[in-house]
């Protein structure tokens, strides 16, 4: 896969939320579903050793999609999607999708991080085509969709020294004894409202962040900062598929 | 003075590393030092022995505590005043200085405070300076406060980076003393993550520099043994350099280390804070030369200096000669042990003393130390045998010395005990005082808790750690519960007090508070401590109290007749140490929100503008052509195309069977029978019927509305749906999307032909896609919501498309209106031309009382809705008559007033301008104000105050300013 040409952002009308960034450290681009996504930053063998340190990947191109509302976590599971009964958990899906249930009527659904899994596009497509309600009257609740691929940017933490670096933007204790994989906090992270969950790689701790698309390049200038003191730094791809 | 003279030869001093030699100067002066080094001891190896100059009567003093704890070593850095210097550890080229000084550190001329001393009694400022009349404020205030405060701040200093990290623990041991070492160990073992916590660079406490016994080694390897089992240990964090400076509800502790303040949450807390030592009170006792035992054996082992030549100790307990053999042994002449007991209690360390020949003196005291030159070291110290508590005999001798080591007693470190609700006792039997009533999961251990002897200190610590584990559902072995101190009884002299006729016996070193001090104000009637504290300000410097309190607690329960324990101490309240500002502000975050298109506005030299937390383009173009610029953009958008980005609106899906009854109860307008395919005017106002925000409800589908909001107002409105919707319960969902969508209004007379080049799939033409039309289609491939609105007055298109594709649109569009002459406008113009229009910004137009009769809404209020939020308040507001109403106004010539300039009339505030401009369609001043309900008709005039207090007139006119007909936006 990185022998995928590399591209510019501006090739393509969807960008990233923070390529200017990207760009000014060094990213290398690869095309993803229709966007360039940082696939190194010019130091392959460096960023796979950094992944397992401390490390920031941006994937706000990346497929994801949400309900909310009543109804939504019935109608994703009549869709197939694995559901977790409590909130603030995540389950992973079939091809890779992660299912993050934030409240009794919300979840939002991440597509994997090499990008292959189907599942946000086919939910969508899914609701946008069931009947609408005026012509099934009663109605079923079944929730409604939220662009949560605009209004949230994803980045991927990930490394040993994660959670060190967040309690300096953080108060939930994000340590893995008392933060288990799979677990989400909604909480305060760096002055602003963020969704974090932790997903680990190949054994490797690591932390999906979900923010405000519109504050994706103050935060992660945040993070960046905060994970100097941990040699850590910007990641592309390829250092994510190293950990497997 | 010879470079490190003072400094003992071979490997003595446990912090400083030899091999690492250290420059630096103090007041001007280059001095030596060793890398590990305070400020401090440094200087004390050089024979530097005035350190600073005391608060009010510019006293020279020297090392009190080595141990941070006292203000005598406040020392100048060239950025940062009131550096402890017994605490800040040296660095290759350090400029220190000394502070509170007029001339020079040795030759302070504010020394001459000290001989009117007699005439600045305490609170005499209280009773002297406030007649006649006003001169307070006028005469001695400034005189005072230009006397007070220490140091100076650097303003123009770098900016150090300081920030702040959260973290967690089952058990948080503070103080790494035996007993702290000990409950850390105990708790660890039996699987409690630990996080041990020391101010000092090194674990250990008075292990690294007291004397245990005889021989002098007990400590040392006792230090080295529970060190290295502490570093075996994975569960203990070990924290050293780190202050725990105070104690929050449920263990929640600030912790300093550098410029970092880790706010620690611990499930359980030991306390192993051990105790601080008490200097005794005499005539001098507080010049250069007099310390604390303690002090002594810090410099010794600690940093390898001898602490004089010539030394007199002064003992109340078996500590004392444990001082007076570690300053032998470092070579000094030790020329008496002057022992407060009558009849002390043999020890080992005393049978060692005597072995050696040394002069004791039991049932004697220091009564006073002899002033060196310049007040700058003592001479000696006169000695008499106690005749009565606080009183000699009379027959003094005098002692020649240059160090007065005292070692007369402890008190608790209790601050953070009490700042958790702890009371503080005292026991008359042993003069000391205890802790009693600490807060759930707070164990106290060792010498906080008075526990002196080591053994039962080990002990003790055990002892916590075992009830901290136990607490965290640990199980830690047997241990007994409660630790026996054979020594706890004889560590505090009851009475180390020799007060003299002609003072200069200090209680408190901050603020120059002798004896008698304390004395007058209990002789004044202030015999509650509290009181004390405020009239005399004993307590309230740097050290806050804490080589003061006990001294104070006695006399004044000595002067009044009651028990040490009736008069306590004074409240303690975190901090428990000075802390900077810096690390209380620590990094600081600021969120900011940029829109898709933010980098293309900088790119065409946007000046940017804050609307709350977003950036927004205010004009583009250099600030000397301001103006200029506004108005070549107002006029473009006016006669040709203009193009602007309104991403930062607020934007809400409001979706569900019941949304438009949603819409009815939180808005004004009636949106029921709203046709799918319209927007329509939004206004929203509170329970009291103030307006509160605008927008448009975009009717996509039956069950689906897109709703808009201003800018700095949506948080608002998205809460404020979801608490009325928390009560009335309709079947409808509210999703913020405002970040989701980026905004591009695309306007002017040639909007509709550029727009069409990029857009396959929506009928522009005005008979298809009519003015409040919304569509649904793909510009320039991209999908968008797009809405007929007018706010700027022509015709335009608001385009709604995905943040992520926000940027791409904005250069299609560019790049398709270029041929036309396209221009992006700011802000400032969007603002001139919705003035144009008579449009409201709330917030700019609109203030807390604003109601929809003012301001001419009255067209935006639903007359056959049940209910909306506010509706009845309006009801009853519009009953009354108008006190103001929201007028437009022109004016003629050069005179522009500003917003908030006041419109009178008769002399008496009517009104004030909210919005102001000129206008470059017009070519005239245009505004809008709120003026008396009687001139608010077209053809009136009303009077606004300028700036400048010049009076101009303006002239009501009809709303809006520009294409009445409103042709221009509709065709």
């Amino acid at each position: 896969m990185s022998d995928a040409p590399a591209v510019s952002p501006g090739d393509f009308p969807r960008r990233s939320f923070l390529y200017r960034t990207l760009l000014a450290a060094g990213a290398r681009f690869v095309e993803r579903h229709g966007a360039a996504l940082a696939e190194d930053f010019g130091a392959p063998e460096a960023e796979a050793r950094r992944a397992r340190g401390m490390g920031l990947a941006e994937l706000s191109p990346l497929p994801r999609t949400g309900f909310k509302g009543p109804g939504t976590a019935e109608w994703l599971k009549a869709q197939g999607v694995a559901v977790p009964d409590e909130s603030n958990r995540a389950a992973r899906q079939e091809d890779g999708a992660l299912a993050l249930r934030l409240g009794p009527g919300e979840v939002m659904v991440l597509g994997d991080l090499a990008g292959r899994s189907g599942l946000p596009a086919a939910l969508e497509r899914a609701w946008n085509a069931a009947p609408l309600p005026p012509e099934t009257s009663p109605a079923t609740p079944r929730g409604f969709p939220v662009p949560r691929a605009e209004t949230h940017a994803w980045f991927l933490a990930t490394g040993q020294d994660a959670p060190a670096m967040f309690a300096k933007l953080c108060a939930v204790d994000l340590r893995p004894s008392g933060f288990p994989d799979g677990a989400i906090a909604q909480t305060s992270l760096a002055r602003m409202t963020g969704i974090l969950v932790r997903d680990d790689r190949g054994g490797v701790p690591a932390y999906h962040v979900l923010a405000d698309s519109a504050s994706a390049a103050y935060l992660w200038a945040c993070l960046i900062d905060a994970m100097s003191e941990f040699d850590g730094g910007p990641l592309g791809l390829s250092a994510l598929r190293s950990l497997g | 003075m010879s470079d490190n003279s003072f400094r003992l030869p071979g490997h003595a001093g446990l912090l400083i590393d030899r091999a690492r030699p250290l420059g630096f100067s103090f007041e001007g002066r280059r001095y030596r030092g060793f890398a590990g080094d305070t400020i401090a001891s440094a200087l004390a190896a050089n024979g530097v022995r005035v350190l600073s100059r005391s608060f009010k009567y510019h006293r020279p003093r020297g090392i009190l505590t080595m141990a941070g704890q006292d203000a005598n070593t406040l020392v100048q850095l060239p950025h940062e005043p009131n550096v402890l210097a017994d605490r800040r550890v040296l660095s290759e080229g350090l400029e220190v200085m000394g502070q509170n000084y007029s001339g020079s550190l040795e030759r302070d001329r504010g020394a001459a405070m000290g001989l009117i001393a007699r005439f600045l009694p305490v609170g005499f400022y209280y009773r002297a300076l406030y007649r006649p009349g006003r001169i307070w404020e006028r005469v001695w205030e400034p005189i005072v406060r230009k006397s007070a405060g220490l140091g100076k701040v650097s303003l123009d200093g770098p900016r150090a980076y300081h920030d702040k990290t959260y973290a967690f623990c089952d058990l948080a041991v503070v103080g790494g003393g035996p007993a702290g070492l000990s409950a850390a160990l105990t708790a660890a073992r039996a699987g409690a993550r630990v996080v041990l916590i020391d101010e000092n660079p090194v674990l250990g406490g008075a292990l690294g520099y007291a004397r245990f016994d005889a021989e002098g080694a007990r400590g040392e390897a006792l230090r080295r043994e529970l060190i290295a089992a502490v570093q075996a240990e994975a569960k203990i964090e070990v924290m050293t350099d780190a202050l725990c400076n105070g104690w929050f509800a449920d263990n929640y502790l600030p912790v300093i280390r550098g410029r970092r303040l880790t706010k620690l949450r611990a499930k359980e807390l030991v306390l192993a804070s051990g105790c601080i030592e008490q200097p005794a009170q005499f005539r001098n006792n507080d010049l250069p030369g007099v310390m604390l035992g303690s002090a002594a054996q810090r410099l010794i082992r600690l940093y390898g200096v001898r602490p004089g030549r010539r030394a007199v100790v002064m003992t109340g307990n078996a500590e004392g000669y444990g001082v007076a053999l570690d300053l032998l042994e470092a070579g000094l002449e030790v020329a008496a042990v002057v022992d407060l007991r009558t009849a002390p209690e043999e020890t080992a360390t005393m049978a060692a003393l005597a072995a050696r020949g040394l002069r004791v003196l039991s049932g004697h005291a220091v009564v006073e130390a002899c002033p060196g030159p310049g007040n700058r070291g003592i001479a000696g110290v006169l000695i008499d045998s106690i005749a009565a508590p606080g009183r000699g005999a009379g027959q003094s001798e005098r002692v020649p010395c240059d160090l007065l080591a005292m070692s007369v007693g402890y008190t608790p470190t209790y601050q953070l005990a009490l700042q958790g609700g702890a009371r503080l006792d005292y026991d008359d039997e042993t003069a000391l005082f205890s802790i009693t009533g600490q807060p759930a999961h707070m164990h106290l251990a060792g010498a906080v808790r008075g526990v002196h002897d080591l053994e039962a200190v080990l002990a003790d610590g055990r002892r916590a750690g075992r009830r901290a584990a136990e607490a965290l559902g640990l199980q830690a072995g047997s241990e007994p519960d409660e630790t026996t101190d054979a020594a706890a009884g004889g560590v505090n002299h009851p009475w180390p007090i020799f007060p003299h006729p002609k003072g200069k016996d200090f209680v408190d070193f901050d603020e120059d508070l002798q004896v008698k001090d304390i004395l007058n104000a209990a002789a004044d009637g202030y015999a509650e401590l509290e009181l004390v504290k405020r009239f005399s300000t004993v307590g309230m410097g740097p050290s806050q109290g804490r080589h003061s309190a006990l001294a104070t607690a006695r006399l004044i329960a000595s002067a009044t007749g009651r028990r040490v324990a009736d008069i306590g101490v004074t409240t303690a309240r975190p901090p428990f140490s000075a802390e900077t500002l810096g690390v209380l502000a620590g990094r600081g975050f600021e969120p900011e929100r940029l829109t898709a298109m933010h980098h293309r506005h900088l790119e065409r030299g946007a000046q940017m503008m804050t609307a709350g937390l977003w950036w927004r383009p205010a004009y583009y173009g250099p600030p000397e052509r301001r103006e200029t610029c506004i108005a070549e953009e107002a006029a473009a958008v006016r006669g040709n195309l203009g193009l602007i980005d309104v991403s930062t609106l607020g934007g809400l899906e409001v979706r569900g069977p019941d949304a438009a009854e949603f819409l009815n109860r939180v808005y004004t307008f009636a949106y029921a029978k709203q046709p799918l395919g319209r927007s329509r005017y939004l206004l929203m106002t509170n329970e009291a019927g103030t307006v509160i925000d605008d927008g448009v409800a975009c009717r996509l589908r039956e069950d689906h509305f897109y709703v808009t909001a201003t800018t700095g107002g949506v948080e608002r409105v998205y809460r404020s749906m979801l608490w009325w919707n928390a009560q009335w319960r309709l079947e409808v969902d509210i999703a913020n999307v405002t970040a989701a969508y980026a905004g591009i209004n695309i306007a002017g007379p040639k909007s509709r032909e550029v727009l069409a080049a990029l857009c396959e799939d929506v009928d522009l033409s005005a008979g298809a896609f009519p003015y409040m039309g919304v569509r649904e289609g793909r510009v320039a491939g991209i999908p968008a919501r797009i809405l007929r609105v007018g706010f700027v007055g022509e015709l335009g298109y608001e385009l709604h498309v995905p943040a992520s594709q926000g940027e791409a649109l904005w250069d299609a569009l560019l790049a398709a209106g270029e041929a036309a002459g396209i221009r992006p406008f700011g802000v400032e113009a969007q603002r001139i031309l919705r003035l144009e229009k008579g449009h409201i910004i709330i917030g700019q137009d609109t203030d807390a009382m604003s109601f929809p009769h003012e301001i001419d809404m009255v067209w935006a209020i639903g007359k056959k809705k049940p209910f909306f939020v506010g509706g009845r308040s309006i009801q009853l507001r519009a009953r009354r008559a108008l006190a103001r109403k929201l007028a437009g106004f022109t004016l003629e010539g050069e005179a522009m007033p500003g917003e908030s300039n006041l419109v009178l009339r008769d002399g008496a505030m009517a009104g004030f301008v909210t919005s102001v401009a000129r206008s470059p369609a017009l070519g005239k001043t245009i505004g809008l104000a709120y003026v008396h309900p009687e001139d608010a008709a077209p053809g009136k005039t009303i009077e606004i105050k300028l700036d400048s207090g010049a009076m101009v007139r303006a002239e009501i006119v009809p709303l809006p300013f520009y294409d009445p007909e409103n042709a221009r936006q509709e065709m």
